[in-house]
């Protein structure tokens, strides 16, 4: 593992370090104000307010439940692509474009340069951070994912755009660590999308995270790792977070075949199923990943965002994560 | 020397004005038990219409039913077939949206129509649309085809399970369904494959089944029937297989230049034995050719193409765009043609 980065950075984190992907569920109290602040019945400063509430008490819940690295929870993000997209000097909102079913999302359009001119994340993590002595991660969308994820018609090609996403990340990133975070979790779930683009999406995380003071993970879902394995291993980070669960552990095969290289933050339970895995399933899996990567570089978290669960679901499901990795740590 | 504007699938569903949110709004309402199938069908007819008036309005000389009626390109078929159950979400190929997959359960077989009442209603929308005067202008059907279909399927079938009886069960239902759309009037119509292109160690099971679909059209030829087979790949590039794709028996064959730049060249380096359909528009991004580049590039190719003929149109389908772009593409399409023409 990079303990040796991590105590540098003066954290020392137990073995199987617990964490979480990023979103929670919205609290009843969020999802009432969103309503009221659409239909104008309150204004921004309250709807910040309530806001910062249910992140203080997405922070309290983490410490209760014992984990050990935490997120500030999301509550004021909607789309982890729209977030930035509506706050960088570049996009412009786009119209509607399905998603799947009857869902559809405002798709951003890159019609300009895209600039970064002033922090995106860091109040919303100075504020998480100060609520508790736990290291808070700072939570980013990455360069690739923002490109993919946007019309663009400003850039000659993908890769440009990816470029200049990864120089306005990489400033986010430097204002986080100027602020003190020491974590920093830029996510990639679109990496597998265009295997033969793989290249572009590493090329971009250099100029993300090169010659920077903190210990970085990405998280990767839904993919086709089978694509992009063991290549995506040259990503510049430190620690892979990734969907297992929900593919019954497929990729432990693929780790098999090479040996994975980094820390990994192994998702043990499933965030898209309502059903709450026994713990001996969650323990099974913590066994199975042991098989691939040896225990200093085990971390334990859920396959992705919970923010689709109740949040009682979500925190029933952080518990089981806890108790697994209290039962390898004895 | 003839290039003849087509569409190439779908359009948008929903656009930003209320008039244009209606299928969303009966579809919530549906869900909600407070609106009927009959609402709902007519919210699909209504926004079938207007896709079809869009086209028309653009000028379009081949147009589709936009497949409003499609949740999408894998379920709305495979779901109309007997011994299947649709099951959750998966991501469809690179883009960031989603189909529901078919999983086969026992012996997958055609039990009616699956596109010939869709093209009825197109028909008779594309006739309103141009004021009872369509002239030369047509409505394509849209299938995807049989490797497609299988690719994106599971089978719990035990028979269906290897990929080569999938594909050609999937084949024996589309040929079924491509001799009833000849059948109905179907000048031609379109078999989507974009699978083929990310897994090109496939091919002689890709090619069988395009060789079945092939002879359903040569059956539908012997009974004095029109129809011609085109065949549609995109969402990767089309370069490494270009010249097998032209050597398939089809009577046209539908190319994406939006992933590799160096397609056309390829396509004036070997020509073409068969008309090709030129999508040289980008159904994935909003930004707007220049209608003269494009005409540069078209101009290159036309002569290489047999019988200097093509059609012209977006690289895939436009759901995948806000439907104001989407509108905007087609009526490039239209500039675009001029340009080649040198008006
Ligand atoms: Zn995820």
């Amino acid at each position: 593992m990079n303990r040796q980065k991590l105590k540098k950075l003066g954290l020392e984190l137990p073995l199987f370090p617990v964490t979480s992907v990023g979103s929670f569920p919205k609290t009843d109290a969020v999802v009432r104000a969103r309503g009221e602040f659409r239909r104008g019945k309150i204004n921004a400063e309250q709807l910040t307010e309530i806001e910062r509430e249910a992140t203080a008490f997405w922070i309290r819940k983490q410490e209760e439940l014992g984990i050990d690295v935490l997120v500030d929870g999301e509550q004021y993000r909607g789309d982890m692509v729209a977030y930035f997209a509506e706050r960088l000097p570049g996009f412009t909102n786009g119209g509607l474009v399905r998603s799947y079913g009857n869902r559809y999302y405002h798709k951003p359009i890159v019609t300009g340069e895209v600039k970064w001119t002033e922090p995106l994340t860091v109040e919303w993590w100075r504020y998480a951070q100060g609520l508790t002595k736990k290291p808070v991660k700072g939570m980013l969308t990455g360069p690739y994912t923002i490109m993919d994820w946007s019309f663009n018609e400003h850039y000659p090609d993908r890769k440009a755009t990816c470029m200049a996403l990864a120089g306005v990340i990489r400033s986010e990133v430097e204002a986080l660590i100027a602020t003190g975070c020491k974590i920093i979790q830029v996510d990639e779930p679109a990496l597998s999308v265009r295997p033969e683009e793989l290249p572009v999406a590493i090329e971009a995380m250099h100029r993300v995270t090169d010659g920077l003071n903190a210990y970085f993970i990405t998280h990767a879902c839904y993919g086709a790792f089978d694509l992009i394995y063991p290549g995506m291993l040259e990503l510049p980070v430190d620690n892979f977070d990734l969907e297992m669960s929900n593919s019954g552990l497929d990729l432990l095969e693929l780790f098999r075949r090479h040996r994975f290289t980094k820390d990994i933050s192994f998702g043990v339970v499933d965030v898209h199923s309502h059903v709450l895995e026994e713990p001996a399933t969650v323990r099974q899996r913590v066994e199975q990943a042991l098989t691939v990567v040896p225990k200093d570089q085990l971390w334990i978290d859920p396959d992705c965002g919970l923010k689709t669960r109740t949040v009682e679901e979500a925190i029933a499901k952080l518990r089981r994560c806890v108790e697994a990795a209290k039962a390898f740590r004895n | 020397m003839t290039l003849t504007l087509a569409h190439s699938g779908s359009y948008p569903r929903i656009g930003d004005s209320a008039e244009l949110q209606l299928l969303r709004r009966t579809i919530a309402g549906f869900d909600r038990g407070e609106r009927s199938a009959a609402d709902l069908a007519e919210a699909e007819n209504q926004m079938t219409r207007l896709a079809i008036e869009e086209q028309a309005a653009a000028g379009l000389d081949v147009v589709t039913d936009g497949q409003i009626r499609w949740n999408d390109p894998v379920s709305y078929l495979a779901g109309k077939l007997a011994g299947v159950r649709i099951n959750g979400l998966l991501r469809l190929y690179d883009t960031n949206f989603y189909f529901r997959q078919p999983v086969i359960e026992s012996r997958l077989q055609r039990q009616g129509e699956l596109a010939v009442s869709d093209l009825q209603f197109a028909r008779e929308a594309l006739a309103a649309a141009c004021k009872g005067k369509p002239g030369s202008r047509q409505v394509k059907p849209v299938l995807t085809g049989p490797y497609t279909l299988a690719h994106l399927s599971l089978a719990q079938a035990e028979e269906l399970k290897a990929l080569e009886p999938r594909v050609e069960a999937y084949a024996e239902a589309l040929a079924a369904e491509i001799g009833a759309l000849a059948d109905a009037g179907a000048e031609t119509v379109q078999i989507d494959e974009p699978s083929i292109l990310l897994h090109p160690g496939d091919w002689q099971i890709f090619a069988r089944a395009v060789g079945r679909l092939s002879a359903a059209r040569d059956e539908a030829r012997k009974r004095g029937r029109k129809i011609g087979l085109l065949l549609y790949v995109y969402f990767h590039d089309c370069a490494p297989i270009y010249s097998k794709l032209a050597a398939l028996p089809i009577d046209g064959l539908g190319l994406d230049f939006t992933y590799n730049r160096k397609l056309a060249d390829a396509v004036v380096e070997s020509g073409s034995p068969i008309p090709l359909a030129l999508g040289l528009v980008d159904g994935r991004n909003t930004k707007l050719e220049q209608p003269a580049e494009v005409a540069r590039e078209i101009s290159r190719m036309l002569p290489r193409i047999a019988g200097d003929s093509a059609w012209l149109g977006p690289s895939c389908g436009l759901e995948y765009l806000p439907r104001d772009r989407a509108r905007a593409k087609l009526q490039l399409l239209g500039e675009i043609r001029s340009a080649v023409e040198g008006r």
